[in-house]
C-alpha cells in the first residue's frame, strides 16, 4: 500500500471535458439580458435601417403640417410638415451612436487611468484630485461649458460627455485594480522581473474590467439622457440634423398642439435607456463572482 | 531523501539571512507613529540541495520571512544574500535582477496564483518571456515539458486555471516556478489549502523534483507534520524571533524549546489513546507592544525571573542545534526534564 | 421530563437525507442517502475532504440553505418527533439556537463588526428567553467566563475587530451555548486557528460538553481532531456515509478503502520518517461527474468489477460498525451482537 512510485502517484488524471464559452452562454441565459439586448439590437437595427422609410428627414411639406399620426405619417408630421417618423430613425443614428461612442471612449481612458493610478504610487494622488475635481462639476453643467466652449456640434457633445464620465469609470477601476494587485499572480509577476507596464497590462487590466463593462452600459444610457439634455439647453447636435434630444426641443414649443412630436423621440430614449439598463443588470449578475477578477 | 545532506548549517549557503529586521508603520498611537516588529533579528542558511522548514503560528512572521528572501519586501535591517550576492544594501536592484532567474516562489492559494485571463501556459511561460532570452517555439515546448514534469496533460496548456481543480492548480504553479530552472524556491503554505490525499500528492512532487534537480526549498508552514515529510532542517518562529533551529530528526525526536515542544504537543494525532498533554495557555503577543525579555514567557511553563527581562538569544546547543531559550545557558540541557514527562509546574531556579 | 423514556430514542436522526442544489447545469447532488443518529449526550465527529457533503449535512439539519436553490428530494431530519426538513419555519426558528445551536468555521466572518459582543449575545437570549436587557447583559458576561474570556465584564463591550480569532471562536461558542442546546453542530471550528489556539478551543468544547450535558458534532477534515475528539466518526467521501464507527475501532481497524487511504496519506509526527508519503492515487469527483457504482471505486485498490456495476450499501458490521464497502465487509464475519448506538 504505501509502495507506490513517485511517477504513477504524480500524474494525475485526464482533464474534464471543456466546456466553453460559459460566461457567454451565462449572459444569454439571463432574463433582463436577453430582454435588454432584444431591445437595443431592435433600436440599433431600426436606426441602421432607417433609409428604408423613403423620406428625406429634412423635406419640408409645410402644407402637411401639425398631422398627427396617420397611414401617411405613422408618427405623424411637425411643424415644418417633416415626417416625424424618419427623423425619428434618423435621430436614433446620432443618440445611440453619441452614447456608444462616450461609453466606449470614457470606459478606455477610465481602465487606463484607473490602472495607472492603482499600480504607480506617485501618479494616484495628482490623478485622483483631478477627478475628484471633475466630479464636483454635475455632468450637464460641465458638458454645457464645454460644448460651449468648442461650439455646439456633435463632436462637442461626445467630448464633453466623455470628459463628464470618465472620473467614474477611473474610481470604478481603480477600486478593482487596487485589490488585484495584492493578489498572488501579480506578486508572482513581480518576482518573475515584470516591469509596472507589462503587470498592468497583462495582470491587473483584463482582471479588473469586470463592474467598468456595467458601469459603461449605463452611461450608454447616460449619455442619451445628457445629449436631450443638452438639446433642450440649445448646446446639443444642430438642427437640421436630427437627434432625438433636438427634436424633443423643437417640439416643445408647441408640446399641446403636436404631441407626437415630443412623445416618440422621449419614447425612444426611454427604451434605449430601459434596454441598456436592463442589459447593464443581466452583464453584473453574470459577472457578480468574477468581479474581483479571481475567476 | 533517504540521508539527510547536512547535521550542521551549510559551509557555502546559498541563502543567507543575517539579523533582518521587518517594521511595518501601523499608523499612530496617542499622536506618535507606532511600529509593529514583524522580524527581530531573524537569521538562517540554506544550502544547496536541502529543504529548510520554517515553521510559525499567526505573528510568526514567516511569510513576511519568505518574501524578504525572494526581494518583494525590503528588510529594514540586517542583511540577505541570495548565491553569494547582496540582496539588501546598495546595489540591491542590480544584484536581485542578476539573480531573479534563480528564485521562484510557490504561493499558498493556488486560486489566487494564477491570473483567471491568462491560459495556463502563458502563465507558465511568463518568466521566460520576461528573460526574454527564448524563441515562442522553445518557450511553447519548455512549457510541454514542464507540463509533464507535473504530471499534468500536454493539452493543459490551451486550457484556462478555472479549469482545474485546486491540485492541479498547484502543480501549474510549480511548473511556473520551475520555468527557469531556479536553484532555490521558496514555498509559502504550498499545501495548505489542498485536501489531505492531494497535499502528500504535491509534496511527493516538490520531493521529487528536488531530488531531479537540486533544488534548494524554504518551506514555510504551520502544519508541522507536513514540514516534517520534506525538510532536513528545521527553524521555528515565534513573534517575529528564531527561537530553535535543528537537524528535522532531532526537533522532531527531542524539541528543545519550551515554544517548540507546545506547539508539538498541541497539534492533534490521529491516535484517539493518545495521553493528551497539557494545552498551554495565552496567545500570541501582540506586535504592536512585545512583552519584554522573552516574547514566550508570558505562556511559558517553564518561566524564570531572568525570562521576563533578557531577551535570550540563540546559542548552539548541540551538534547543528541553535536555541533560544535562557533555560539552556551556560550549557545547561540537564534543566529541562526529557521531551517524554511532562512537568507539572513552573521549573524554578 | 421523562428522560427514561426520550433516552431511547435519539436527540436527532438523519434518514436517507439528499440534497441537491440548483447550478446552471441543472439539479446536482450534493450528499445522498445519507443516516445516521445523534443521541442525547453524543459525541459524533464527521470526517471529511472538499466535496464530501460534510457541512451540506449540518446546514441541512437545520435547513439553513437558500430555499429557491436547494431541494431535498428524499430523506428526514427527526428531532423531537419533528421532521426538521418539512416543519414551518417559525418552528425550526425556536430550534435554531435553542434545542441545536452551530458554531462555524471562520469568526471573522461570523461576527457582526457593527456591533458589540454584549449585543450579539444578548440577541440570541432576547430572542429565545424573552429576557431583558439588563439580564441578557448579565448572562452574557457569565457566558464569556464560561467559555474562558479573561475579563469578560470589559470585553462584553467591545467590538469583534479588538479580539483575536480564537477569542472571537470563543464568543461564537459562547453564542451558541447561550440557550443550552442539547445539540452543538461544530463545522470546522478551529481550522482557520492556530494549532496551539484549536488545542484550547477543543479543550473547551469538550469542558463544555461535560459541563452542559449537550451533544456535540464536529466537522473537520483533521482526521488528528477527530481522533482526540469525537467518540463516533463517521466518515464521509463525495456525498455519502462510507463508514461509520465507534472512533477506537475506526482507528485501530479502518474497513473502508477511503478511510485507510486517508489514514495512510497523513504524514505523521511520531512515526517512521518515510521517503515519500502514500497518496490514494486519483482525485475527489466533482459533484456533478457521475460515476457509476461506487464513488470510490475509480481510485480504490479493493476495487472488484461489481464495484462499478452496483452503488454498494451500508452494511453493519458488529460493533455498532457500518460500512460501505461489499468487498472489505465480506472479509469481516459480523458477530451476533445486540450491541446498539
Amino acid at each position: 500500500m504505501t509502495d507506490l512510485s513517485i511517477r504513477s502517484v504524480a500524474v494525475s488524471p485526464v482533464l474534464a471535458p471543456r466546456r466553453r464559452f460559459m460566461l457567454l452562454r451565462r449572459l444569454l441565459a439571463h432574463r433582463s439580458f436577453q430582454i435588454g439586448a432584444v431591445l437595443v439590437l431592435a433600436l440599433t437595427l431600426a436606426a441602421i435601417l432607417a433609409p428604408l422609410t423613403g423620406v428625406d428627414p429634412s423635406s419640408m411639406r409645410v402644407r402637411l403640417r401639425f398631422r398627427p399620426p396617420s397611414e401617411a405619417f405613422p408618427f405623424g408630421s411637425d411643424n415644418f410638415g417633416r415626417d416625424v417618423l424618419t427623423r425619428v430613425l434618423y435621430g436614433a443614428r446620432v443618440s445611440l451612436w453619441i452614447g456608444f461612442v462616450v461609453a466606449l471612449l470614457s470606459g478606455l481612458c477610465g481602465a487606463v487611468l484607473g490602472v495607472i493610478a492603482a499600480q504607480i504610487r506617485g501618479l494616484d494622488a495628482p490623478l485622483m484630485r483631478l477627478m475628484d475635481a471633475l466630479m464636483s462639476f454635475p455632468a450637464i453643467l460641465l458638458a454645457l461649458g464645454i460644448t460651449a466652449a468648442l461650439g455646439p456640434r456633435m463632436e462637442s457633445v461626445i467630448i464633453a460627455l466623455t470628459v463628464a464620465y470618465v472620473p467614474a469609470g477611473v474610481r470604478i477601476v481603480r477600486a478593482s485594480a487596487l485589490v488585484v494587485r495584492e493578489l498572488d499572480y501579480v506578486q508572482a509577476a513581480r518576482i518573475a522581473g515584470a516591469g509596472n507596464f507589462r503587470i498592468m497590462l497583462r495582470h491587473i487590466l483584463p482582471n479588473s474590467v469586470g463592474p467598468l463593462l456595467v458601469h459603461m452600459t449605463f452611461v450608454f444610457a447616460y449619455s442619451i439622457l445628457a445629449e436631450a439634455a443638452l438639446s433642450f439647453l440649445g448646446v446639443g447636435v444642430q438642427p437640421p440634423t436630427p437627434s432625438w434630444g433636438n427634436i424633443i426641443a423643437e417640439g416643445r414649443d408647441y408640446a399641446t398642439e403636436a404631441w407626437w412630436v415630443m412623445l416618440f423621440p422621449g419614447l425612444g430614449i426611454s427604451l434605449a435607456a430601459l434596454g441598456l439598463n436592463l442589459l447593464g443588470d443581466g452583464l453584473r449578475d453574470v459577472l457578480d463572482p468574477r468581479l474581483k477578477g479571481t475567476g | 531523501m533517504t540521508a539527510p545532506l547536512t547535521n550542521t548549517a551549510p559551509t557555502d549557503p546559498i541563502v543567507a539571512m543575517r539579523d533582518v529586521d521587518m517594521a511595518f508603520a501601523a499608523g499612530r498611537v496617542d499622536g506618535r507613529p507606532v511600529v509593529q516588529q514583524v522580524l527581530h533579528k531573524v537569521s538562517f542558511e540554506i544550502g544547496a540541495g536541502e529543504t529548510l522548514g520554517l515553521v510559525g503560528e499567526s505573528g510568526s512572521g514567516k511569510s513576511t520571512a519568505g518574501r524578504i528572501v525572494v526581494g518583494l519586501y525590503e528588510p529594514t535591517g540586517g542583511s540577505v544574500t541570495l548565491f553569494g550576492q547582496p540582496i539588501t544594501g546598495p546595489d540591491r536592484r542590480a544584484n536581485l535582477a542578476n539573480v531573479r532567474s534563480r528564485l521562484q516562489f510557490v504561493f499558498q492559494d493556488p486560486h489566487a496564483a494564477l491570473n483567471p485571463r491568462m491560459r495556463v501556459g502563458s502563465s507558465i511561460a511568463e518568466p521566460i518571456e520576461i528573460a526574454g532570452r527564448h524563441s515562442r517555439k522553445d518557450r511553447d515546448d519548455r512549457v510541454r515539458q514542464l507540463l509533464e514534469m507535473v504530471g499534468l496533460p500536454r493539452d493543459s496548456a490551451d486550457r484556462f486555471p478555472h479549469e482545474f481543480s485546486g491540485g492541479q492548480r498547484q502543480r501549474i504553479v510549480i511548473a511556473r516556478a520551475l520555468a527557469l530552472e531556479p536553484g532555490f524556491v521558496v514555498c509559502d503554505e504550498p499545501v495548505s489549502a489542498l485536501d489531505v490525499s492531494m497535499q502528500a500528492q504535491i509534496i511527493n512532487l516538490l520531493m521529487d523534483l528536488q531530488a531531479r534537480f537540486g533544488l534548494s526549498y524554504l518551506f514555510i508552514a504551520h502544519d508541522l507534520a507536513v514540514v516534517r515529510a520534506i525538510s532536513h532542517r528545521v527553524a521555528v518562529l515565534y513573534a517575529g524571533s528564531i527561537v530553535e533551529v535543528a537537524p528535522k530528526p532531532d526537533l522532531y525526536a527531542r524539541p528543545q524549546h519550551p515554544y517548540t515542544r507546545a506547539l508539538l504537543d498541541a497539534v492533534p494525532r490521529p491516535d484517539p489513546w493518545r495521553e493528551r498533554p497539557p494545552v498551554i495557555a495565552g496567545e500570541v503577543p501582540s506586535l504592536l507592544a512585545p512583552p519584554p525579555g522573552c516574547r514566550f514567557h508570558t505562556r511559558c511553563p517553564h518561566v524564570m525571573p531572568r525570562c521576563r527581562v533578557d531577551v535570550p538569544r540563540l546559542q548552539s546547543t548541540g551538534p547543528g542545534r541553535l536555541t533560544a531559550c535562557h533555560l539552556f545557558d551556560e550549557g545547561g540541557i540537564a534543566a529541562v526534564p526529557d521531551h517524554s514527562s511532562r512537568p507539572a509546574s513552573h521549573v524554578e531556579r | 421530563m421523562a428522560a427514561a423514556g426520550r433516552s431511547n430514542e435519539p436527540l436527532v436522526s438523519i434518514q436517507d437525507l439528499t440534497v441537491q442544489f440548483r447550478t446552471d447545469r441543472g439539479w446536482t447532488t450534493a450528499v445522498e442517502g445519507v443516516s445516521f443518529d445523534i443521541g442525547d449526550g453524543d459525541c459524533v465527529g464527521v470526517v471529511g475532504e472538499s466535496g464530501s457533503g460534510k457541512s451540506v449535512t449540518a446546514l441541512s439539519m437545520l435547513r439553513l440553505h437558500a430555499r429557491g436553490t436547494s431541494r431535498f428530494p428524499t430523506g428526514r431530519v427527526l428531532h423531537a418527533g419533528r421532521d426538521l426538513l418539512t416543519a414551518p419555519e417559525r418552528e425550526l426558528r425556536r430550534i435554531r439556537g435553542g434545542d441545536i445551536a452551530m458554531v462555524f468555521q471562520d469568526p471573522m466572518s461570523s461576527l457582526n463588526p457593527v456591533l458589540t459582543i454584549c449585543d450579539q449575545i444578548s440577541e440570541t437570549l432576547r430572542l429565545h428567553q424573552g429576557m431583558s436587557r439588563p439580564d441578557a447583559r448579565r448572562r452574557a458576561i457569565e457566558l464569556l467566563d464560561l467559555v474562558r474570556i479573561a475579563d469578560a465584564p470589559r470585553r462584553v463591550d467591545e467590538y469583534p475587530h479588538r479580539l483575536s480569532g480564537g477569542m472571537r471562536q470563543r464568543v461564537m461558542i459562547a453564542i451558541a451555548i447561550a440557550c443550552r442546546p442539547r445539540l452543538l453542530i461544530a463545522d470546522e471550528p478551529t481550522t482557520a486557528l492556530d494549532v496551539t489556539i484549536q488545542a484550547q478551543i477543543l479543550e473547551l468544547l469538550r469542558d463544555l460538553r461535560a459541563e452542559l450535558g449537550m451533544a456535540v458534532m464536529l466537522i473537520s477534515h483533521d482526521l488528528g481532531v477527530i481522533a482526540e475528539f469525537a467518540r463516533r466518526v463517521i466518515v464521509m467521501y463525495a456525498g455519502r456515509v462510507v463508514e461509520d464507527a465507534p472512533v477506537e475501532v475506526l482507528f485501530r481497524k479502518p474497513l473502508h478503502p477511503y478511510t485507510e487511504g486517508l489514514m495512510a496519506s497523513m504524514p505523521s509526527l511520531d512515526g517512521a520518517d518515510t521517503a515519500t508519503l502514500y497518496s490514494i492515487p486519483g482525485r475527489i469527483p466533482d459533484p456533478d461527474e457521475t460515476i457509476a457504482g461506487c464513488r470510490f471505486g475509480p481510485r480504490c485498490s479493493y476495487a472488484e468489477p461489481a464495484c462499478s456495476a452496483v452503488p454498494p450499501e451500508l452494511v453493519s458490521v458488529d460493533g455498532g460498525h457500518r460500512v460501505r464497502c461489499p468487498p472489505r465487509t465480506r472479509t469481516v464475519t459480523p458477530t451476533a451482537t445486540g450491541a446498539r448506538q
